[in-house]
């Protein structure tokens, strides 16, 4: 008799995969940064009205450029103000809607067409797949900045424009990866068994299939959405995104652009809170892949 | 506010520091002044450009036939002499003798002759037809005597030889055409061009044998002018010694560089003036413009003080003359409109719009200027969807009459006559967007007169309709900065003309 626990007792008796789930997120510390810091700043966002201090788009000429409370200002205005003499906090904090909605929405129109697009290919195979597969091709093959501008440039720029081009340009990602793994559970047998009682093709792809890729889906939404709100910024910097006086951190940046050798602030403050949060994005994604896939467990 | 300064003079001797690789070529042992231009020239060729730089190199590497004094605004001979007006169409020349062009060429009337007649073509595609089309075409007399024909009365003619028709080498011309003068400039001025690099960079050298020109003779050997379109890339280069002059400098970073102490900033006002145009003729479809009561609005809505002191600043006017003060004709007693939202909310209510109205607002410069006015405009309830475009683009929408709300600017190119400005947009014209017969008629008038008492009445009655009507929203007048070391000595001229020739090493 060996003292040795049997393994398969402590299998049955050990915590439930949910609770071994909870145990590893709540180990990982990316994951825990990113979540706190973009559930403050959805806060922020949702919360705007009363947080900011004054009105963003309040013009008062006689104020301009006032220095932020470390650099010499007051707390009237605790981030100074910009060059037409508007708050500095409250634009950021109304920027901050701006960022994140652009960011969720492009995702989520992205998502839904490139899931929809891999599940397909990766479902059904041969020639569905062979059609997709060309037209992720054909959409890799087109410079996502270049073409968003040349559209935006002809539409004009605003908020709707901005989103829409966004989210119908970022969706090849979820294409491929969905394809992969759709392509991988599809041949599981539990799949093959729904199949065989005779369930239908939306209610395996609805109740088999998507339950099994999911975990990817997210990763892959969190990486789109960083990259839909660079894309803006950088958009409403060259002068083609959100258009003002609506507050963007992309266009903040660019106009505190020709007085940055004198206000630095002005360039820094909106492109540090841009870095917190694309930084936060992406730390969450990639804790969530840590966390779901068994690949990334250690 | 010693505090506030430390980081950004940490930030300045980081820059400095970066620079010390650099070659500090510019400085008066050298006998080289370092210019940076902010945009492209894309010719040199003074008839083929439409730039603020082209004007600035016409005038250092040309000459015309006459000089205006910019301080005194007096007419003197340049290239000619004296000058007479045979009748009221036929303006007779003496020209200077003992002119040479840089290349060797003497001038004399054959080059005067093509010139004119070369310019004034249509076909052969000058850029700005309003600084030539006047003339019909010229003929010489004899070897140093010409007389140039105008196709109708134009009493501003003596202004237009002064500024931007200026003399060409017949025989060099006719041989490398404007391409060639492009690459290879030919002038009489008191600079020679010596190298062109298309668009990028210019080296002059000082005409020794510059003959006696009313316009003084260079005493700066060289000049190396680069274009650097960012400002802060023009600044860092002027910290570390490798720029020794900038213009066209924003007036924030002109006041933070003042307050270095180690450059001298200079400000002077220009010619151009800052105005909103309204679709008054309803050109972009029925709009609330058409309606008086509604640019009445607009022009009480601006606080066109605030915009000077805060923005523009240095000495910048307001201005309610849709023409700079000092141009003959713009006379200002005319209708002013003070800043009164109040007012404005009124007049708008009783244009029948008392919840404002949504309207597309371009610009096509000073975006922050732009971002201002569209800020006053909606506080009294007219809601702007703001569009920036490019210059070209937004003058070609405004040609095909689909442009309701603009924030435009003209510079009048530095012509000091009100019909440089008032009779280029009030006289139907394709970028009219008043369409007034009335005041075409009586800018008809003023323009072609040659008596001035004429001239000034009728200019007052068209400027008074306009201004009474609010055709426009006339803001602010422009203002250039200069920033140059303490080494050059400069001292700029309200055309908003950087003149080399004026230059000197202290």
């Amino acid at each position: 008799m060996s003292n040795a626990p049997d393994p398969l007792l402590q299998e049955i008796q050990g915590p439930s995969p949910r609770q071994m789930l909870k145990t590893r997120a709540l180990g990982h510390k990316g994951l825990l940064f990113g979540m706190a810091v973009v559930g403050l700043l959805v806060l922020v966002a949702i919360l705007a009205p009363v947080l900011a201090p004054h009105d963003p788009y309040a013009q008062s000429l006689m104020n301009r450029m006032v220095p932020p409370v470390f650099m010499g200002g007051t707390w009237e205005h605790p981030l100074g103000t910009d060059h037409l003499g508007r708050d500095y906090l409250s634009r950021l904090i109304y920027g901050a809607r701006v960022s994140l909605l652009i960011g969720a929405v492009a995702a989520l129109i992205s998502g839904v067409i490139g899931t929809a697009m891999g599940v397909a290919a990766g479902y059904f195979g041969g020639k569905v797949d062979a059609v997709v597969t060309f037209l992720i091709n054909v959409r890799l093959a087109m410079p996502v900045v270049l073409v968003a501008l040349a559209v935006v440039a002809i539409l004009g720029g605003s908020l709707t424009v901005v989103i829409c081009v966004l989210g119908l340009l970022l969706w090849d990602r979820f294409a491929v990866v969905m394809r992969a793994s759709t392509l991988q559970v599809s041949r599981r047998d539990y799949v093959a068994a729904a199949q065989v009682i005779g369930a239908s093709t939306p209610r395996i792809l609805l109740t088999e299939i998507m339950p099994n890729i999911f975990n990817n889906l997210i990763v892959v939404i969190t990486l789109e959405m960083a990259h839909a709100i660079l894309l803006e910024a950088a958009l409403s910097f060259l002068g083609l995104g959100v258009q003002p006086p609506t507050p963007s951190w992309g266009l903040m940046v660019s106009e505190g652009k020709n007085m940055m050798l004198f206000e630095p602030w002005l360039v820094l403050i909106p492109g540090a809170v841009l870095f917190v949060l694309v930084l936060a994005i992406n730390l969450m994604g990639d804790g969530l892949r840590d966390v779901t896939s068994p690949e990334g467990r250690s | 506010m010693l505090r506030k300064t430390s980081p950004r003079a940490a930030l300045i001797a980081a820059t400095l520091l970066a620079s010390v690789a650099m070659p500090a070529v510019a400085d008066e042992a050298s006998g080289t002044l370092n210019v940076a231009f902010t945009k492209e020239l894309e010719n040199i060729d003074s008839y083929f450009n439409s730039s603020r730089e082209g004007v600035v190199m016409q005038r250092a590497v040309w000459d015309g036939l006459i000089y205006r004094n910019p301080e005194t605004n007096e007419y003197v001979g340049n290239l000619a002499t004296s000058w007479e007006w045979i009748d009221d169409t036929t303006l007779e020349f003496k020209l200077r003798e003992g002119v040479t062009f840089h290349n060797g060429e003497p001038f004399n009337a054959d080059d005067v002759v093509f010139t004119v007649n070369f310019v004034a073509k249509e076909e052969n595609g000058v850029k700005t037809q309003r600084n030539v089309n006047w003339m019909e075409s010229a003929e010489k007399v004899d070897d140093y005597t010409v007389r140039i024909k105008l196709k109708k009365k134009f009493p501003a003619a003596i202004e237009f030889l002064s500024g931007p028709v200026s003399m060409y080498p017949n025989e060099y011309y006719a041989e490398v055409g404007a391409s060639g003068m492009g690459l290879k400039p030919v002038g009489t001025g008191p600079y020679r061009v010596t190298e062109v690099v298309p668009g990028q960079h210019f080296k002059l050298e000082a005409n020794s044998a510059y003959h006696d020109s009313p316009k003084g003779q260079p005493e700066i050997a060289n000049i190396d002018i680069r274009t650097i379109p960012d400002v802060n890339t023009q600044m860092a280069e002027l910290f570390s010694g490798s720029l020794d002059l900038i213009w066209q400098v924003p007036a924030d970073q002109a006041a933070k560089l003042g307050q270095m102490g180690q450059f001298t900033v200079a400000n002077e006002s220009t010619m151009r003036v800052g105005y909103l145009q309204m679709d008054s003729a309803g050109r972009s479809g029925d709009n609330p413009f058409t309606n008086k009561l509604v640019r009445q609005a607009v022009n009480h809505a601006i606080n066109r003080q605030e915009l000077v002191d805060a923005l523009l600043q240095g000495s910048s006017k307001v201005v309610y003359t849709p023409c700079f003060p000092s141009q003959f004709g713009c006379v200002q007693d005319v209708t002013e409109y003070e800043f009164n939202p109040e007012k404005a909310k009124e007049l708008l209510a009783e244009a029948g719009y008392p919840d404002g109205f949504e309207t597309a607002f371009y610009a096509y410069r000073d975006r922050q200027y732009a971002e201002a006015i569209s800020s006053y405009l909606n506080n009294v309830g007219i809601k702007t969807d703001f569009k920036m475009l490019q210059y070209s683009a937004l003058r070609e929408l405004n040609m095909d009459g689909k442009v309701p709300l603009s924030f435009q600017t003209w510079g009048s190119y530095s012509i000091n006559d009100a019909s440089a400005m008032v009779s280029q947009f009030f006289k139907h014209g394709s970028l009219d967007s008043t369409r007034d017969d009335e005041v075409r008629d009586w800018l008809d008038v003023a323009d072609s007169s040659t008596n001035p008492d004429e001239r000034i009445e009728y200019y007052s009655k068209a400027l008074e309709k306009i201004t009474d009507e609010a055709f426009w929203a006339p803001m602010f007048t422009y203002n250039t900065n200069y920033v140059f070391t303490d080494q050059v000595a400069y001292t700029p001229t309200p055309d908003e003309v950087l003149r080399f020739v004026d230059m000197t090493w202290n």
